[in-house]
C-alpha cells in the first residue's frame, strides 16, 4: 500500500461539506481571519456552464427528456433536466443500504455548495416553543437553547443571505429581518381568501431570493427558475453567496473531489485533521487542523463519525453516548391538487414571479391540540399559475381526451387552472428511525456505508390525514374540485417515502447531557473539545421549518463561540 | 435560438453586468457557452438542405410516426400539427440514442400496421383517414375501459412528486394491450414535442422566462377570476 500522503499546509479550521453549515462556517471564520480548508466530495462548481437558467427545452433536441429520453424511463435528473446540477437518491460508485421492512431514499449531493443550488430556499425561523417540544407534549427532547439564544443568529444569517417576507406577528412563525416580498398571484389572492374563510392564516412566503441589491448581489429578475441555480445570484446558495467571496480573502483553500472517510485523533481526546480520498487519483490523503467541522449532511457527517473508530473511540469518535445514527427523521409530506374553474378562461400573465410560492400557511393551531388526534403541526406550501410546458406537462390531460383537436383544446383551457398544496409537518423522533454503519458494504472508494431504518408512526399518518382533509377544504371554498390522488392511491400512498422531502435531520443531536446527547449547544462535540457538527446532525426535533436556515444560524452561532474559544486557546 | 434573457424592464447592459459579476466570483466567464446551444438537429438540417433524415427509423416507420403526430396534435385555427412542431424528428433522435425506446417503436408500428391489415389489408400508413382514426378511437376506448375497470383516475404514475421512483404501471390485458401502451407513448411524446415548441408555447400561452426590474400581477387578471370565484361579492 501506498504510503499516505500528508498535505504539507496546516489549517486553523478544516470544514467537511460546502452546504448551508460549511458555507456559513467559511464565511464565519474567514472573516475572523481564520484561516480554512474546505473539503467538497463532489467537484468546483461552474455556474455559467452549468446552470441552465434562461433556457427554452426547444434550445436542445431532446426537449429536457435528456439523451434518449431518460426521462420517460424515470432515469433522468432527479427534478428535471433544467434543474441544477445537485446529485441524486442514487450515486453512481456510492451505494447506501435499506434494512428490510424500512424505506428510505437517502438525496445526496456532490458540489460546491451542495443541495443549497437547488433547494426551495424557503426560510422559516423555528418558533419558541419548537426548541422546548418535550415540555409542550412530553415527546422527544428539549433543545439545550433556546429562541432567544438563536434570534440574533436568525438575524444575521436573514440579513446575509437575504430573505423576503413580512412582519405578522405569529407566534409560530416569527417575524425577521426581510426584504420586501413580491405580490401574490391570481391564484394565490384565491386562495388566500379561501383560508381566510377557513380561519388559516395565508402570508407572503418566506424565501432566500433577495428583491434589492446586497453584497455586490442584484436584486431578482422575476423568471421564476431557482431551481436552476441563478447566474445572477440572487438567490441564496452556499456556493455563490458565501464560498466564492470567501475564497476573495485569500483565507480558504477548497479541496473537491475529496471524499473524507475518517476524523484523526491523537490519542488524547483531540482531533487532528482527517482522511480522505482524492477521488480523481485514489490516492489516500491526510489534512491537519486544529479544528475539525463536519457539515457534510446529517447523515453523512454520522457516517463519518461512526467510521472513525479507535482503541479510545471504539464506538466511533465523539459517540460515547452512542446515540451517533439515532434519532433520523424527515420531514412528512403530503400533496393534493385542485382545478379551479374561476381560473379558466383568465388572460395569460407571466405567474414566474420569485420562484417558488409567493405565499404560504404558517401552523395555526399550535394552541389548539386539545382538539387534534396529533401533536405538532405543519405548514402548507402551494403553486399553481402558468408554468413553463415541459416534458411531462400535459400527459395527464392528454390521457384524459385521447387525441385530436378536443385534446389540444383541453390542454388549453385547462392551462394554469390547477392549483396544488404540499403539507409540510413534524415527525416525533422515534428509536425504529436511524442509521448506522452496514457491516458488509463499502463503496467504491473503501468506506463502509450506511444502512437506514425508518418508520412513519401514528403521529406522522394522522397529521398527514388532516393535511388531505384540510388541502380539499380549502380547494372546495375556491370552487374547486380535488383532482389530486385517487381514493385507491391515498391509502396506499398517502404520506411521503421517508427521505423523500430531503429534510433529513437529527443522527448528532444536541443536548445539555453528555450522556443523551452527541453534541452541546454550539454544535461542538461532548466528548473531543475540537470537533464540531454543522449541519442538520444536530437538530434534537424537526418542526415544520424548513431546515436550512437554522442550519444558517446554528453554524452562524458555534463559529463566533469556536473563534471565541480558539482566542482564549481552549481549543 | 436560444435567448439567454428576454428583455423588459431593464437595459441587457445590466443583466450582462449582473451575470459577469456572478460568474467572475467562479473564477471563470463563459458566456459563449451560455448563450449559444448548438443542437444537433439543426446542424443536421443545414445539411440536407432542411430535411431531417430519419436515423432509428424506416422511411415506413418514420412516415407512420408523422402522420400519428398529425392526427395528435392537429393543425387547427390557433397553430400548426405536432409533425409542424417536429414530433417525429423529436421522436426518431431519442430513438437513435436509444435501442429500448426504438424498439417500443419498431414494434408498436409493426402491431399498428398488422392490426390494420388485419381489419382493412392495408398498413396504417395507406388506410383511409377514417379508417386511422378509427383505429385510434378502438385504442382510446380500451384504454378508457381499463382505467374504468381499476376505478382510478391516475393509473399511470404517482403525482409529480414521486415522478422518479418505482410508480404505477400500466398493466393492459386483452388484445388492445399492446396498441394501447404503444399508442401512449405515441401521443406523450408528440404532445411533449409541440408544447415545447415555440408553435406550442404561443398556443397555450405562456408568456414567461423574461426578466423585470419589479414583478406586477395584471389587476384584470385578478379581477376576472374573483368575479368568477364563490368570493365575487367580499
Amino acid at each position: 500500500m501506498a504510503q499516505v500522503q500528508r498535505t504539507p499546509e496546516k489549517f486553523d479550521v478544516l470544514v467537511v461539506g460546502s452546504g448551508a453549515g460549511g458555507g456559513t462556517a467559511v464565511h464565519v471564520l474567514t472573516a475572523k481571519g481564520i484561516s480554512c480548508a474546505l473539503l467538497e466530495a463532489g467537484p468546483m462548481l461552474n455556474p455559467a456552464r452549468e446552470y441552465k437558467e434562461h433556457k427554452w427545452p426547444h434550445d436542445y433536441d431532446h426537449r429536457g427528456a435528456e439523451e434518449g429520453g431518460k426521462a420517460y424511463f424515470g432515469e433522468g435528473k432527479p427534478f428535471g433536466f433544467f434543474s441544477t446540477t445537485s446529485g441524486g437518491w442514487q450515486l453512481e460508485g456510492e451505494p447506501y443500504t435499506v434494512a428490510a421492512g424500512s424505506q428510505f431514499q437517502w438525496f445526496r449531493s456532490r458540489i460546491l455548495g451542495g443541495r443549497t443550488n437547488h433547494y426551495g430556499r424557503m426560510s422559516f425561523r423555528f418558533a419558541d416553543y419548537d426548541f422546548k417540544p418535550y415540555s409542550r407534549d412530553g415527546l422527544g427532547q428539549d433543545w439545550p437553547i433556546t429562541y432567544d439564544d438563536l434570534a440574533p443568529y436568525y438575524d444575521k444569517a436573514e440579513e446575509f443571505i437575504g430573505v423576503v417576507g413580512t412582519t405578522e406577528g405569529l407566534r409560530s412563525a416569527p417575524d425577521g429581518k426581510f426584504h420586501t416580498p413580491p405580490p401574490p398571484r391570481v391564484h394565490e389572492v384565491l386562495t388566500q381568501k379561501a383560508c381566510k374563510k377557513l380561519g388559516i392564516p395565508c402570508i407572503p412566503n418566506r424565501r432566500a431570493v433577495i428583491t434589492r441589491s446586497i453584497n455586490g448581489r442584484p436584486a431578482c429578475h422575476y423568471c421564476g427558475q431557482c431551481g436552476r441555480g441563478c447566474v445572477t445570484a440572487s438567490n441564496y446558495s452556499s456556493s455563490q453567496v458565501q464560498i466564492f467571496p470567501a475564497m476573495r480573502t485569500g483565507k480558504l483553500k477548497i479541496f473537491d473531489n475529496a471524499m473524507v472517510r475518517e476524523v484523526l485523533t491523537d490519542g488524547s481526546g483531540k482531533a487532528t485533521g482527517v482522511v480522505y480520498i482524492d477521488k480523481q487519483t485514489r490516492q489516500e490523503r491526510e489534512i491537519r487542523a486544529r479544528v475539525v467541522i463536519l457539515a457534510a449532511s446529517a447523515c453523512e457527517s454520522s457516517r463519518i463519525l461512526l467510521n472513525s473508530k479507535t482503541k479510545e473511540f471504539p464506538n466511533g469518535v465523539a459517540n460515547g453516548s452512542g446515540l451517533v445514527g439515532r434519532y433520523l427523521m424527515d420531514t412528512v409530506g403530503f400533496g393534493l391538487s385542485g382545478f379551479v374553474p374561476a381560473l379558466e378562461g383568465m388572460q395569460r400573465y407571466d405567474t414566474d414571479g420569485a420562484g417558488g410560492g409567493h405565499m404560504y400557511m404558517p401552523w395555526w393551531l399550535w394552541d389548539q391540540h386539545a382538539k387534534l388526534d396529533f401533536p405538532r403541526g405543519y405548514h402548507i406550501e402551494f403553486g399553481g399559475g402558468y408554468s413553463m410546458p415541459g416534458i411531462g406537462s400535459f400527459t395527464g390531460r392528454a390521457r384524459q381526451m385521447g387525441y385530436g383537436k378536443e385534446m389540444k383544446k383541453a390542454i388549453r383551457q385547462g392551462y394554469g387552472t390547477n392549483v396544488g398544496f404540499a403539507g409540510r409537518g413534524e415527525m416525533i423522533p422515534n428509536i425504529h428511525s436511524y442509521c448506522e454503519i452496514d457491516p458488509n458494504v463499502v463503496d467504491q472508494w473503501g468506506i463502509p456505508v450506511l444502512r437506514f431504518h425508518f418508520k412513519w408512526t401514528d403521529y406522522e399518518w394522522k397529521q398527514a390525514r388532516h393535511m388531505e382533509k384540510t388541502f380539499a377544504e380549502i380547494i372546495e371554498t375556491m370552487g374547486g374540485r380535488v383532482t389530486g390522488l385517487s381514493a385507491a392511491q391515498r391509502e396506499s400512498d398517502g404520506i411521503s417515502v421517508p427521505g423523500t422531502i430531503i429534510h433529513e435531520v437529527g443522527t448528532a443531536r444536541m443536548g445539555a447531557n453528555a450522556g443523551n446527547s452527541v453534541l452541546n449547544g454550539y454544535c461542538q462535540t461532548h466528548d473531543v473539545k475540537n470537533l464540531y457538527v454543522m449541519d442538520g446532525a444536530s437538530f434534537v426535533s424537526n418542526p415544520d421549518k424548513n431546515p436550512t436556515l437554522t442550519i444558517n444560524a446554528l453554524a452562524w452561532r458555534g463559529c463566533d463561540y469556536l473563534a471565541e474559544e480558539m482566542r482564549k486557546g481552549n481549543v | 435560438m436560444s435567448k439567454l434573457v428576454q428583455l423588459e424592464g431593464i437595459g441587457r447592459r445590466e443583466i450582462v453586468r449582473g451575470l459577469a459579476l456572478a460568474l467572475t466570483s467562479a473564477g471563470s466567464l463563459d458566456l459563449e457557452a451560455a448563450q449559444h446551444v448548438h443542437t444537433e438537429t439543426a446542424a443536421d438540417k443545414k445539411k440536407t438542405g432542411g430535411v431531417y433524415k430519419p436515423k432509428a427509423l424506416t422511411d415506413h416507420e418514420y412516415k407512420t410516426v408523422s402522420r400519428l403526430a398529425e392526427l395528435i396534435v392537429p393543425a387547427d385555427e390557433v397553430s400548426g400539427s405536432g409533425v409542424d412542431a417536429g414530433a417525429p424528428e423529436f421522436i426518431d433522435l431519442l430513438a437513435s440514442q436509444n435501442a429500448k425506446l426504438a424498439d417500443i417503436y419498431h414494434g408498436g408500428l409493426a402491431w399498428l400496421d398488422a392490426e390494420m391489415r388485419r381489419r382493412n389489408k392495408t398498413t396504417f400508413l395507406a388506410a383511409a383517414p377514417a379508417a386511422q382514426t378509427g383505429m385510434l378511437d378502438v385504442l382510446v376506448a380500451a384504454e378508457r375501459e381499463e382505467r374504468t375497470r381499476r376505478g382510478e383516475e391516475l393509473v399511470y404514475q404517482r403525482s409529480a412528486d414521486y415522478r422518479n421512483f418505482a410508480g404505477y404501471t400500466t398493466k393492459r390485458p386483452g388484445e388492445f394491450g399492446p396498441g394501447v401502451v404503444f399508442f401512449d407513448w405515441v401521443r406523450r411524446m408528440t404532445v411533449d414535442a409541440f408544447y415545447t415548441s415555440p408553435m406550442g408555447v404561443k398556443d397555450i400561452g405562456y408568456v414567461g422566462n423574461r426578466s423585470y426590474s419589479k414583478y406586477e400581477v395584471p389587476q384584470a387578471a385578478l379581477d376576472y377570476a374573483i368575479k368568477r370565484s364563490p368570493f365575487a361579492n367580499g
